[in-house]
């Protein structure tokens, strides 16, 4: 096939010094730099682009501007790519999707006639008996489904990022409207982000061969604004860059690329324009139907040479402009039917001059050809839009180039609240009202002819200036002026659909539903656009109703005898434009957070586990070995990843008293108390311990993973109230060892002067004093059951005092344990892990740990609950079991009786020095004596096990107090 | 099949009557359910007044997920009901609801995470529910898409799997009962706002709508995210906030996942329905609202985590985002039954996340609640006075993305 491409001119943004190979369904294409693969395939002679949905019917380039769902492919393992605007880069793999074998036979293709069997809505009708078959007729509907085939064996790389920008005023749009408000705004000093999808400024200027107005052609007047912003340091222009939503708080979702730009600006101009969309007509989806911009674009952008003889349609000035532009192009125009009954237009006397014909009052009834237009029939249509007998006309053309229907892309207006209203002149939803910080400007708003177009552009940047407290007197009165010139007054017929006898009338082309698919839903009740959308899946498909919303409303309104202003618009939800998960993304980090002794764990081999943010040590030799050394010797754990929070001021006591369950105004200094915290529903949040540092001074330590819950909670009851106290974070700031085990005092004894007697420094004592040289806070307390003392100190000493404890520990044998031997440990003492013990609904009565609540003190967040509990009994309690035969139940095991569950294990681990299973489970009140018969459901087997409510080992804790 | 070709209305516009026997707030899944078995039982001098279109609430915003491996015995007893009826219910409606039952997997991240998996499958069996553990190599092989590997910052360490769970068209259910409810002759009356309701003497008398006053003796409220507001009108606090909920679609792809994948440590869930498109989720949003806006940092936060479980996504695209808004109790159950002290007040509300796969079986048995004046025992559990007496239900326990 000869290539198709035009001469070379300033307007195209191809480099033919560059040229490019890549292949498409193992054929290999020549391309040039600045094409993009689908310009470049349809220079090779590709028509079919894609196969539709639901019937297979080929499909070709309608929009150029990557807003249908036509020209959809598969690039380098990519589904979905829009290769209208995917540029053409050396060596890509591009292959047709959603058919078989091949895009040009597709074996599918029979479906398109079975569409009196595939009505709308067919799998709601069907496949219902019998009903063991619907599982069967899934799975042939779902290999049905889908356009693009993902491959999940590829993990593509990412390499965006998320950026923040801040700007006084931002523009969305970047054509001559958006230009003129940037401008206007600069001059007043305002700074300017400027946000434009395309490479390079000035709309759809820059595929307009003649002048709008002027002498100028269309792209000159685009380069010479784009030097003017270049020119101006106030505006930053970012080109390329989708704006896709605008959310609350004034923030606009952008991509550029792979990144993700958040702009918050404090106004917004919209000068987004509009776009064109088909007609609905017999077969109006045939390759060699073009939306009109979309042939320039691919004409005079990239230099391909559409076709051979084109036929224009049109229903407004501006499809008269388009068969010039054909000309200029030098495309034979074979006929251009205009709708409206006169054309308006000096480019209707242009035309006839030039030997085109100009067929008013009439449009395109049908195209015909199988595969691509070969001919289209016009008719002409009677003042109730139906074609009047007898008046069909036959053209033969390779190209019909539409300029029917014109949408404003107002999709971020609604976003941002303004209110859209429908203007019948226009034929479509134009902003009415809009918030005081939010502009449109141009042919979003309605403007007609480059000339309003700019000079609404400019007002809109003038009015955000002003409203920013820009300008002067001047500049008001200049606003004033410019708002007083009407528009010059449109000349446009609405018209969205030709009827036919025949069905192929495509309104939605992503899921193949045509006019009589409306219809019918309409009259089975779906006679509401939301109801209408639902049923049909109109404008759900990867256009996102960009080429059927405007006409699904003019059907739906002609249809219920409503107009479009009753029949209203779907909701335009974000994102404007399809946005990769990628992107959205972003470089994602999750965060680690790590101990100060972390890397001497690491050399110690220590096997990971994951707590909150942390990484702790689960096991660095042997559970048994680390059990054993503690119970018997000495061994030290590295506990720097509890929360601990400073706590001072003069009600720091009580406030700790209404936040906590038990009490603490009446601790002394230098003594430490455990600590259990409820929701006001009476539910354990997290547990620890306050020291009592001085009068006023309080040290908390919290759960390893629930530092931030304590923290936010603590400031919640702070905020408003007017108490004394500052609580700080001081986690990241102290390390923190737990040196634990009968020989810790003599390990100690050597790094301190301390007096460490049981006297001196009884159990549940706190003191500060220096260990190893070193300042530290010691807390005499043992969570897992021996003598212990819990050392706090800065973070910076953290492999400091580690290597020297286990240095001054060397000749007792001192280990290191890991969290595995830990809950060991503890479980023998039956000390609860809130959140591993405890869930959504434990309170501490029925936990077990009354002693904790004092109902006897002033108010505190969950006595209120706990009085209720009190008063309608325990309905479950959680006590300690131990296994009769020797096996350890699975933590989430349930506990049943007469074959049903009544309860939960919660923890359960093999304890070496009893030699015996052991756990915590939630029983029934009548379950939960000593003794008491347990059977536990582990592995599918029930299991015998047996109640105990004392701690398992060291039931009077004398080894703690030792 | 020759419905295929017949073009018969779903619902018919029927005039505003100034009386029914029972006018039902909310034209959701629950309230076009309960209408639809109340006729039923026979009684079909009923109203559905629904202020939008009908499915305009939730029932039409949700992520359609069915499962009934619920944590507490009470709630898989409940949702394993509402599953069969799924089941069946194209065949009850003549309707087909493409109720997908691919199977459902609930993965967990963290030990602690597992062991409430631990805690689930075993209630589940118990009560009869399929339901187990399984570990990553069984999972990679259900989901061959998904990084069962040790790279994640929180890898995979296993998950609950539910077989007969799946998902279903959401709209289609509403419509389905709609028409069903139609056909017996109940009066669905599509932008008919509820805004007072009479009472006298303890007992509901009538409810004024922006089309008129209707008298009726028995009222239900299933107006879901709605239901406080609805409540206030006979003025009873609820224990209930309503949250915004989010959710999104990609484009549609050919189908290579069918298993309803949910990650509750990472906030997000997975599917992918029959037409192709992933329909993506998260938790509720951490503030109180009505408000419908879609926000950024969602997306942002849920493809990051969409990503780390499928990193096969990453130039997959979204196409469309929305939000619902859910009607939150404290204990993540809904609240069933009549009002102590307000006759002929029925609630049906409370239904947070999780109420869609609940619309079945909650028709059901408001509607033999209202026939037969008693509540039936699987309702008991859910009454509103559990609130006042300190007996919370189980099922916020289960931590998970609870739909
Ligand atoms: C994003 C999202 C995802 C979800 N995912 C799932 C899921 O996967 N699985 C699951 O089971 N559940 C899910 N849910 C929850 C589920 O959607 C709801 O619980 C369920 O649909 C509630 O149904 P309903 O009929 O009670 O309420 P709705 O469907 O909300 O219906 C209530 C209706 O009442 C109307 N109404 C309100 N006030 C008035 C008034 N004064 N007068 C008249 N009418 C009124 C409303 O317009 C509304 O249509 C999800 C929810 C959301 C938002
Ligand atoms: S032709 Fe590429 S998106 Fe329309």
């Amino acid at each position: 096939m000869k290539d198709s491409r035009l001469p070379p001119h300033p307007a195209q943004r191809v480099n033919r010094g560059k040229p490019i190979t890549f292949t498409f369904e193992g054929r290999a294409i020549h391309a040039y730099d600045g094409e993009t693969v689908a310009a470049a395939l349809y220079a090779a002679g590709v028509r079919t682009f894609s196969r539709s949905f639901k019937y297979h019917r080929p499909r070709g380039l309608l929009c150029v501007a990557g807003r249908c769902p036509n020209c959809l492919m598969e690039v380098d393992g990519t589904p979905n790519v829009r290769t209208c605007i995917e540029p053409a880069r050396q060596e890509m793999r591009v292959r047709g999707q959603h058919a078989w074998p091949s895009l040009e036979r597709d074996l599918f293709a029979c479906f398109d006639k079975l569409d009196r069997v595939l009505p709308v809505g067919f799998y709601y009708k069907t496949f219902i008996h019998p009903t063991w078959l619907w599982p069967t007729y899934e799975r042939v509907l779902r290999r049905l489904a889908g356009l693009g085939r993902l491959d999940i064996a590829r993990e593509p790389e990412g390499h965006g990022e998320h950026v923040h920008l801040h700007a006084d005023l931002a523009i969305v749009g970047g054509g001559p409207a958006g230009i003129a408000a940037a401008l206007e705004a600069a001059r007043l000093g305002v700074e300017v982000l400027l946000i434009d999808d395309g490479p390079t400024l000035g709309g759809h200027l820059q595929w307009q061969l003649l002048p709008s107005e002027g002498e100028q052609p269309g792209y000159a007047l685009a380069l010479n604004l784009a030097d003017l912003v270049r020119g101006e340091p106030r505006i930053r222009h970012l080109a390329g860059a989708t704006a896709f939503g605008l959310y609350e708080g004034r923030l606009l979702g952008v991509m550029q690329g792979e990144h993700l730009i958040k702009v918050r600006a404090q106004r917004i101009v919209v000068a987004t324009g509009g776009f064109e969309t088909p007609l609905v007509f017999q077969n109006n989806d045939r390759p060699g139907v073009f939306l009109g911009d979309g042939l320039q674009r691919l004409m005079t952008l990239y230099g391909i040479s559409p076709g051979r003889r084109a036929l224009v349609i049109a229903n407004a000035d501006r499809g008269l402009r388009l068969a010039r532009e054909l000309l200029a192009a030098g495309i034979e125009v074979a006929a251009v039917a205009d709708v409206r009954s006169e054309p308006h237009s000096a480019d209707g006397q242009h035309l006839r001059e030039a030997g085109v014909p100009v067929l008013s009052g009439h449009t395109v009834l049908e195209v015909r050809g199988r595969k691509r237009v070969e001919a289209a029939a016009l008719v002409s249509l009677d003042s109730a839009e139906r074609p009047s007998p007898g008046s069909e006309k036959t053209v033969e053309c390779d190209l019909l180039a539409l300029a029917t229907g014109w949408e404003p892309a107002s999709a971020l207006l609604a976003q941002g609240g303004a209110r859209l209203d429908y203007r019948a002149d226009l034929g479509g939803f134009f902003p009415a009202e809009l918030p005081s910080w939010l502009f449109a400007a141009g042919e979003v708003r309605g403007a007609q002819g480059l000339g309003a177009i700019q000079k609404d552009g400019r007002l809109a940047g003038l009015k955000a200036a002003l409203s920013l407290g820009a300008g002067d007197a001047r500049d008001r009165a200049l606003a004033e002026a410019l708002q007083e010139d009407a528009n010059p007054p449109p000349s446009i017929r609405p018209i969205v659909s030709v009827p036919h006898p025949k069905p192929k009338r495509f309104v939605c082309l992503c899921e193949d539903v045509t006019e009589k698919d409306l219809a019918d839903a309409i009259q089975e009740g779906f006679d509401h656009i939301e109801t209408l959308k639902r049923y049909t899946t109109l404008t759900m498909g990867p256009c996102q109703g960009k080429m059927c919303h405007r006409a699904s409303i003019g059907i739906c309104a002609a249809l219920t005898g409503r107009d479009p202003s009753q029949t209203g618009t779907t909701t335009a939800r974000p994102p404007l434009k399809p946005v990769p998960l990628g992107v959205l993304a972003g470089p994602h980090h999750e965060p680690v957070k790590l101990t100060p002794i972390h890397h001497l764990h690491a050399s110690l081999g220590a096997t990971w586990m994951d707590m909150g943010l942390w990484k702790r040590p689960l096991v660095y030799t042997s559970v048994e070995e680390e059990c054993r050394v503690v119970h018997q010797g000495v061994g030290l754990i590295d506990v720097s990843t509890l929360g601990k929070l400073d706590v001072k001021g003069r009600d720091a006591a009580q406030f700790l008293d209404w936040i906590h369950s038990n009490r603490f105004s009446d601790l002394k200094a230098g003594r430490v108390r455990y600590r259990v915290m409820l929701d006001d529903a009476g539910i354990i949040l997290d547990d620890g311990t306050v020291a009592r540092l001085g009068e006023d001074h309080f040290f908390l330590t919290t759960g390893s993973g629930s530092l931030e819950l304590v923290e936010q909670w603590l400031e919640w009851w702070l905020a408003g109230s007017d108490r004394c106290l500052h609580v700080t974070d001081v986690t990241g700031a102290l390390a923190a060892i737990n040196l634990a085990g009968p020989k810790s005092r003599e390990v100690l004894a050597r790094l301190t002067d301390l007096d460490l007697s049981p006297e001196a420094l009884p159990y549940l004592a706190a003191v500060q004093g220096t260990v190893a040289g070193i300042p530290v806070l010691i807390l005499r307390i043992g969570f897992v059951g021996e003598l212990g003392y819990e050392m706090h100190f800065a973070a910076e000493y953290g492999d400091y005092l580690w290597e020297t404890l286990r240095e001054a520990g060397r000749e007792f044998d001192i280990l290191p344990f890991g969290v595995e031997a830990q809950r060991v440990l503890r479980l023998e003492k039956l000390h609860i892990i809130p959140g591993h013990d405890t869930d959504a609904l434990s309170n501490p009565l029925e936990a077990d740990m009354a002693w904790v609540v004092k109902m006897d003190k002033p108010d505190f967040i969950g006595r209120a609950t706990l009085a209720r509990v009190k008063a309608r009994g325990l309905r479950q309690r959680l006590v300690g079991f131990e296994m009769l035969t020797p096996v350890v139940p699975g933590e989430g095991d349930a506990v049943v009786a007469d074959g049903l569950p009544v309860g939960r294990v919660t923890s359960a681990k093999w304890s070496p020095v009893l030699g015996r299973a052991i756990g915590m489970a939630w029983v029934p009140p009548d379950l939960a004596v000593d003794g008491g018969h347990l059977q536990v459901k582990c592995d599918g087997q029930v299991c015998r096990g047996r109640v105990v409510t004392k701690p398992f080992y060291d039931p009077e804790g004398k080894r703690l107090r030792s | 099949m020759w419905q295929l070709f017949k073009r018969e209305r779903m619902w018919t516009a029927r005039p505003l009557k100034d009386r029914y026997e029972v006018v039902i707030i909310g034209g959701g899944v629950h309230g076009l359910a309960t209408a639809y078995y109340l006729g039923k039982l026979g009684v079909r001098d009923v109203a559905v007044c629904e202020k939008g279109y009908i499915g305009s609430g939730a029932s039409g915003r949700n992520t359609a997920i069915i499962r009934s491996n619920y944590r507490t015995p009470e709630g898989v007893v409940f949702y394993d009901e509402s599953v069969r009826l799924y089941e069946e219910l194209a065949a009850e409606l003549g309707y087909n609801v493409l109720f997908s039952q691919q199977g459902h997997l609930t993965l967990a991240h963290t030990d602690s995470a597992v062991n409430g998996l631990r805690v689930r499958a075993e209630v589940n069996q118990l009560m009869g529910v399929e339901s187990r553990l399984i570990w990553p190599p069984e999972i990679k092989r259900l989901v061959p898409a998904i990084d069962v590997s040790s790279r994640p910052r929180y890898p995979i360490l296993a998950a609950l799997y539910h077989a007969p769970g799946g998902i279903i068209r959401h709209d289609a259910v509403v419509w389905g009962y709609a028409r069903g409810a139609d056909r017996m002759g109940i009066s669905i009356h599509p932008f008919t706002e509820v805004i007072g309701i009479g009472t006298s003497n303890g007992q509901v008398t009538s409810v004024q709508t922006t089309r008129g006053t209707i008298r009726a003796g028995t009222v239900v409220n299933a107006t879901a995210g709605f239901c406080s507001t609805v409540a206030k009108l006979v003025g009873l606090k609820l224990p209930i906030v309503t949250h915004p909920l989010q959710a999104f679609v990609t484009e549609p792809l050919s189908p290579f996942l069918d298993k309803v994948i949910v990650s509750a440590n990472l906030h997000v869930y997975v599917s992918q329905t029959d037409r192709g498109e992933l329909v993506i989720g998260s938790e509720i949003d951490p503030y109180s609202s009505y408000s419908y806006k879609s926000t950024l940092p969602f997306l942002e936060a849920t493809a990051a985590h969409t990503l780390e479980l499928f990193p096969c996504l990453r130039q997959v695209r979204v196409l469309r985002q929305w939000t619902g808004i859910c009607d939150m109790t404290p204990d993540y159950s809904p609240i069933m039954g009549e009002v102590p002290g307000l006759k002929g007040f029925i609630l049906d509300v409370g239904w947070g996340t999780y109420g869609f796969k609940a619309g079945p079986v909650s028709g059901k048995r408001i509607a033999e609640l209202i026939v037969t004046g008693n509540t039936p025992d699987v309702l008991k559990p859910f009454s509103i006075t559990r609130f006042w007496e300190g007996r919370l239900a189980g099922e916020k326990a289960a931590a998970a993305v609870s739909h």
